[in-house]
């Protein structure tokens, strides 16, 4: 415990970050069955478990492991309504990533 | 009349009331050293699980400032309800840690019955102290209160960057604002910035901790100086700053050859240019 952390990443991080668990904030674009488009400053392929309840338009968080081929296998996913501000979540990605003494282990 | 002198126990000799000034008083005596350490911190949990002991048995610091009291957002993981406490597990993506909150025996049935009710993956803010037992920290919860707008996680989290980086590497550079008005000059593109000092100084400065900064623009405003220089002590209770930091600052500067010693090893004086 402790060292369990999920970095915050948009869609040109996942390169970096293949086989780990990453935490993804973005608007649904295309819910497709058990499938999701989620964009986060570009689409990102979301694998939904059959726990996910989630709305196309709405934000959403994503936590889950990044594939291969650069989708992601969602873990959890938490639904964040309509009043999302995607600049505000895709800054603070960026922000969390110069200042990785503060974010990341 | 009487209200303000036992208010502010300056009569503590006077007869009526001498009890209650005097207790009064001496509680605020004690509490007074550590009310400065008590800042409420926005900070991430990365941070908490980070900061360390500066020896062993000090107080925890972070970015070089103690911290006790923190504020930080996260997800509830687990929630497990004792009969006295509830203790919350929770992730804000940097890291994971233990809450625990005491349960308030007359307001049991306002948290439990209304919805305030915290379940698993509910984005929360927490107020509390930080402690730490068997070497395992923990927060000691005041306040958990559910996030109802998401964004307030990401204001939180540019909040704490923002702290951390003001304690790393000094705030914004303000000319005009009073006390620190040097500071802003020596900064750069204010127009005061022929104000003595020369650009090397300043880019010297600029390199230097805000204490040492701090400490260096008390020597240069104080008119005291001249070439006896200023002791630490004197430099310390005017800044502000403790005695063990204002040493630091100074011998920072020593080393950057900003000032000079002048009678002892702990009198300074700025190197003229």
């Amino acid at each position: 415990m402790g060292n369990i952390s999920t970095p915050r990443v948009t869609c040109s991080y996942l390169n970096s970050y293949l086989g780990r668990n990453v935490l993804i904030v973005g608007k649904v674009m295309e819910l497709r069955g058990d499938e999701a488009i989620v964009d986060a400053d570009g689409n990102i392929t979301v694998h939904l478990n059959r726990e996910a309840h989630l709305s196309k338009g709405n934000g959403v968080q994503v936590i889950g492991k990044v594939n291969p081929d650069l989708s992601i296998k969602a873990l959890t996913t938490l639904d964040l309504g309509t009043e999302v501000d995607f600049t505000l979540a895709n800054t603070v990605v960026e922000i969390s990533h110069q200042h990785p003494e503060v974010f990341h282990s | 009349m009487g209200y303000a002198s036992q208010g502010y126990g300056a009569q503590g000799g006077e007869d009526g009331g001498g009890f209650m000034t005097s207790s009064q008083q001496g509680s605020q005596g004690a509490t007074k050293s550590k009310y400065a350490e008590d800042t409420l911190r926005p900070v991430t949990i990365k941070q908490i699980l980070d900061c360390k002991e500066p020896y062993p048995g000090g107080d925890l610091t972070l970015d070089g400032a103690p911290i006790s009291q923190v504020t930080f957002v996260g997800q509830v993981r687990s929630v497990n309800a004792q009969t006295t406490n509830i203790t919350y597990t929770v992730d804000d993506g940097t890291g994971m840690i233990d809450v625990k909150k005491w349960i308030d025996a007359d307001r049991i049935n306002d948290e439990m019955n209304s919805n305030n009710h915290i379940v698993p993956d509910t984005y929360v803010r927490i107020f509390g102290r930080l402690t730490t037992y068997n070497n395992r920290k923990h927060i000691g919860a005041h306040c958990v209160r559910i996030i109802r707008d998401f964004n307030e996680v990401n204001y939180h989290l540019l909040e704490a960057t923002y702290v951390h980086l003001l304690l790393t590497k000094g705030g914004p550079q303000r000319p005009g604002q009073t006390g620190a008005a040097t500071v802003g000059d020596i900064g750069g593109d204010s127009m005061f910035v022929d104000q003595g000092f020369n650009s090397d100084v300043q880019a010297k400065l600029a390199a230097c901790s805000p204490a040492a900064r701090t400490v260096f623009n008390f020597l240069a405003d104080n008119p005291m100086g001249g070439n006896e220089g200023v002791h630490v002590n004197l430099i310390a209770s005017n800044t502000r700053l403790s005695y063990r930091d204002a040493l630091d600052a100074g011998n920072e500067l020593l080393s950057h050859g900003l000032i000079y010693c002048t009678m002892d090893d702990e009198t300074w004086a700025v190197m003229e240019c």
